[in-house]
């Protein structure tokens, strides 16, 4: 399992950083449900070398949500906007090094729960907290809604493949509870967005500044 | 009996999805009372006899979580009696349902024994309000309500790293364990957890569920999201939903304290407490909007729990748990008065509402009760709390804290009081206009000033035991 586990995190944290590197927003979608789709086959593969069936039914539903719904509904948000952002945005260089060091400081991060198991798993859990990290920092890095969601769902991926490294998959019941919350986050998220784009005439959250001090 | 509990708001929100109208107005009371009535008995019941469980022991509650109960169904109850008032203002919209909705978050959120299901339960609290945040649909509130789904989001995201990481210790130590996400199975078996990956929980438990309590510095959405809601949903979210968050904190921090090296948690809390005072000090100063002043005011009080929660002991335990409940009571009325400020000018700029106290006589006797209390002032009950806190300080070897604390809390104190005599005695911008206000308009705020009157000056029988109770649950 020591092999498959780690090739397929290895995968996911490539494509994570691909994401950091490519600015226009159909590619970026297009590697977001590639990353989704490597964390189902991380779910299943885990699940069927285990003999964990209910991981089974977890990477199904992975797939119809992250890989299916949730892009269409990111791809309907996403309608309208030039492909590549018209001001060149910050260095990609700098986002590609600040994505290198979070690597880094996930390695160190993770080395209690790294130490505190003998998994077959382990080697791949600080990949998966990288890619978490790395999210989170296009969260925060983004410049518009589409960015802040985007990043969002890499960092719940992340969190996703950790939990499935570290504990072969939590309870069904909270299974259930994070899809559902995820994915009314993304809907809620729309009909926001929808009203800033009307309020604003676009998704540059740049313009949301009337609120200070 | 649980079961009644959380089915009466969740009922009443599917029913109010529909109606309109006086319908609307009277069921949404009903709801609303018959909330209030469960949420008291399932409390006194669990105080008295102790512990309630439903569903194989899915749902629990304890002295914890009755403590709580009692006080969202409280502070709903009042917010919900303001609620018709603020509506005969603006469209009715979806609020009864959502509102509703909202306060059923909250209370599966406090009487589940699986702290997976609370972490669902936190978040859906997010997503039922982040509507009623954005229910008057400006440019504000719209600005408010994208910052609050973004950042809670971003923070309930991070607990449920360390709620991941926890289940993680339970099976480590334990194989696999169907119940190792039971707050009760956590309790029994956290000393033999790995100490160093409990650490780690608990860093990513506080800073997720801390954004949602509105610790510094993780509350920057705060102030928007509590200044641009409806006033209802402001005293909901100021008065209860932070405390959930702290209670969500609380939940972990037994296991963490018997896990970890001793004083870890401690440092934690006791570190974001005193910057979450810190912060709102500085920013009471300078807030020119009295919503934004009563929001850092929350920031404050929190900040304060969260220290007396780090210090701990039963005094310590005890005074926070305490300042919760007062803190709610306070809040609660000062941002439903704030409410009908806001409806009756048109604006919650402090300088054009400046001379409430001769144009709304009534409403501005009850905000400067509110105030006053806020402040910290006796014969208010938040006055004895602080005391609480900051006794547990200095007795159980934290001077420095202790002494850091007060400076910051004359600071806060001279900034909320600055404010308060701006808008109740400053020059009216507008002539006097006398307010018609029956007797029902103010009723439900005196009812909580008596309320705080009583935990401040004369603690009914029976307030200390049930307080004991919940306090030895965080404190074994």
């Amino acid at each position: 399992m020591t092999p498959a586990a780690n090739l397929i995190a290895f995968l996911g944290l490539v494509v994570t950083l691909l994401i950091v590197w490519r600015q226009s927003w159909p590619a970026r979608l297009r590697l977001f449900v590639a990353q989704s789709l490597l964390l189902a086959v991380l779910a299943s593969t885990i699940g069927v070398l285990a003999a964990r069936p209910g991981l089974l039914l977890v990477a199904a539903v992975f797939v119809v949500i992250k890989a299916w719904v949730i892009p269409r509904v990111l791809a309907r948000i996403g309608a309208g906007v030039p492909a590549r952002p018209l001001a060149p945005g910050r260095s990609i260089g700098i986002s590609l090094l600040g994505a290198g060091g979070l690597v880094v400081a996930a390695y160190v991060v993770m080395l209690p729960v790294t130490a505190a198991t003998e998994l077959p798993t382990e080697r791949a859990i600080p990949l998966a907290f990288a890619m978490a990290l790395i999210g989170l920092l296009l969260c925060v890095t983004g410049r518009d809604a589409l960015g802040h969601i985007l990043g969002f769902l890499v960092f719940e991926n992340g969190i996703f493949g950790l939990a499935i490294l570290a504990t072969y998959g939590l309870p069904g019941i909270v299974e259930a509870g994070v899809f559902l919350d995820v994915l009314v986050i993304v809907l809620i998220m729309e009909a926001v967005v929808v009203q800033v784009r009307r309020e604003h005439d676009s998704i540059d959250v740049d313009r949301l500044r009337e609120l200070r001090g | 009996m649980l079961g009644v509990l959380l089915a009466t708001p969740l009922v009443g929100a599917v029913l109010l999805w529909r109606a309109v109208g006086r319908a609307a107005v009277v069921l949404h009371a009903l709801t609303a009372g018959l909330t209030l009535a469960a949420a008291l008995a399932v409390s006194a019941r669990v105080l008295g006899e102790g512990p309630l469980t439903a569903l194989d022991g899915f749902l629990r509650a304890d002295a914890l979580s009755a403590w709580m109960i009692a006080l969202i169904g409280i502070v709903a109850a009042l917010a919900a009696s303001e609620a018709p008032r603020y509506l005969a203002a603006t469209s009715l919209g979806r609020f009864y349902p959502l509102f509703h909705l909202f306060v059923f978050t909250m209370l599966v959120a406090v009487s589940t024994d699986d702290v997976g299901l609370m972490w669902v339960a936190v978040e859906g609290t997010t997503l039922a309000s982040v509507f009623l945040v954005n229910f008057e649909r400006t440019r504000a509130s719209l600005e408010a309500s994208y910052k609050y789904l973004l950042l809670c989001s971003i923070g309930i995201a991070i607990a449920f790293l360390g709620t991941v990481l926890v289940y993680f210790a339970g099976v480590q130590q334990f194989g696999d364990e169907v119940h190792a996400l039971r707050w009760t199975t956590l309790q029994r078996v956290a000393p033999g957890l790995a100490p160093r990956v409990m650490e780690l929980a608990f860093v990513f438990l506080v800073v997720g569920y801390g954004t949602k309590a509105g610790l510094a510095p993780m509350h920057t959405w705060l102030p928007d999201a509590h200044s641009e809601a409806p006033a209802p949903v402001s005293a909901l979210m100021s008065g209860v939903l932070l405390s959930v968050g702290i209670y969500a904190i609380l939940r972990f921090k037994p296991a963490v304290d018997a896990a970890a090296a001793p004083g870890f948690a401690r440092r934690i809390l006791v570190a974001l407490g005193l910057l979450s005072v810190a912060v709102a000090a500085a920013f009471l100063w300078i807030s020119a909007n009295y919503k934004r002043m009563l929001a850092y005011s929350s920031v404050e009080h929190i900040g304060l729990v969260c220290l007396g929660l780090g210090v701990g002991g039963t005094l310590g335990t005890a005074g926070a748990l305490l300042h919760i409940a007062n803190h709610a009571l306070a809040k609660t009325i000062a941002f439903l008065i704030s409410g009908r400020v806001r409806t009756a000018y048109d604006s919650t700029e402090i300088a054009v509402v400046s001379g409430l106290m001769r144009r709304m006589p009534r409403s501005a006797a009850l905000l400067l009760a509110a105030m006053l209390a806020l402040a910290g002032l006796p014969p208010f009950g938040l006055f004895v709390s602080e005391v609480m806190i900051l006794a547990a300080c200095f007795t159980q070897g934290f001077a420095d804290v202790g002494g850091t604390a007060l400076i910051l809390l004359v600071i806060a104190f001279a900034g909320l009081l600055r404010g308060a005599h701006a808008i109740l005695y400053g020059a009216p911008t507008r002539e006097p206009m006398k307010e018609a206000l029956g007797w029902r308009a103010v009723l439900p705020s005196a009812a909580a000033l008596l309320l705080l009157l009583l935990t401040g000056l004369a603690w009914p029988p029976g307030l200390g035991d049930a307080l004991n109770r919940v306090v030895a649950i965080v404190v074994p």
